[in-house]
């Protein structure tokens, strides 16, 4: 499955290229490619392991197996569908070392129940209308001011970083870095199903805290 | 609209709706099946049906637009820290071996 993460674009050199360039050992050209994919990595690496730390060292790991091991690559895949093999292979080695069970493998994501919104703002089984708003959400102006300001910015990157891991891994790379569905799927290992049910809690969260602070600020 | 016969897509069964509607909790649930583009056929009519009705969910709909907005506006290119040094003496080798 090709997996195009930051690397595909007409303003970008080819995969030829970079390849030839990362056999030339050429500074430039890996600096570019490596600055462009950094963040995406290290969202995929947090998928596998426990810290941002070891993430880190697993994206920097990647890069010298990439490096020394170019000569390799035989262009059957996509370039960066090899490099995030490697650094996925990286991950799960690192995982496996701190004994952590993988966080996307086989869990039934489906089974806990965290509902997007609080069902005390739904009317019960005794009201007049069962399942609709008792306290619906109000309009937030267009332009909010409140949600262009630097700390509502803030409020949301915190509230990101509240995420459960795999919540915030997957939020992370679909709507912060826009990696596609099936991209975030093939990259994590996750299913089409429990990636969509850990989407839309995380989304469901930060729209919430987004909501506490435009009627509370 | 009422036909007990029909089976319940797998959307309707786990959001707990009934055949014929959506209501409000359910919505809420669907509702990133519905962005993604993922819903069978009969509950995208429901929800559909739902957010012509349902202004409030209207609103939960754009504030879930602004939510994934406000997301995206959080990518930093510049936040990359300098390339390992074992990396870059890797780079280093490749350079001289020519």
């Amino acid at each position: 499955m090709p997996v195009d993460v930051a690397m595909a674009a007409s303003d970008r050199p080819s995969d030829e290229q970079i390849i030839a360039a990362l056999r030339a050992g050429d500074e430039r050209a890996f600096h570019d490619l490596y600055a462009r994919t950094y963040a995406t990595m290290k969202r995929v690496a947090r998928g596998y392991v426990d810290s941002d730390a070891v993430a880190e060292e697993t994206v920097q790991e990647t890069w010298a197996a990439v490096v020394t091991g170019i000569d390799r690559f035989e262009g059957r895949s996509a370039l960066g569908t090899w490099i995030f093999s490697i650094l996925i292979n990286q991950a799960r080695t690192h995982g496996a070392r701190e004994r952590r069970a993988l966080p996307f493998a086989s869990v039934a994501v489906g089974d806990e129940r965290e509902p997007a919104v609080d069902p005390d703002r739904f009317q019960s089984d005794e009201d007049a209308w069962p399942g609709h708003w008792a306290t619906p959400p109000r309009p937030w102006a267009k332009p909010e001011r409140r949600l262009l300001s630097l700390e509502a910015r803030q409020r949301i990157k915190d509230a990101l970083a509240d995420l459960p891991d795999r919540q915030r891994v997957i939020v992370g790379l679909r709507d912060v870095e826009g990696c596609s569905s099936v991209e975030v799927c093939a990259l994590l290992d996750v299913s089409q199903e429990n990636q969509r049910v850990l989407l839309h809690r995380g989304r469901a969260r930060l729209r919430a805290a987004l909501e506490n602070y435009v009627e509370n600020a | 609209m009422d036909n007990p016969g029909r089976p319940r897509d797998r959307h309707l069964a786990a959001a707990g709706a009934g055949a014929d509607e959506v209501t409000c909790q359910q919505f809420v649930e669907l509702i990133t099946d519905y962005f993604e583009g993922t819903l069978e056929p009969r509950t995208l009519t429901l929800v559909e049906e739902h957010l012509v009705m349902c202004d409030w969910c209207v609103t939960y709909t754009e504030h879930m637009r602004a939510t994934i907005d406000l997301i995206a506006e959080l990518k930093e290119p510049d936040l990359v820290p300098e390339p390992a040094e074992h990396v870059l003496a890797a780079l280093r080798a490749r350079r001289e071996a020519r």
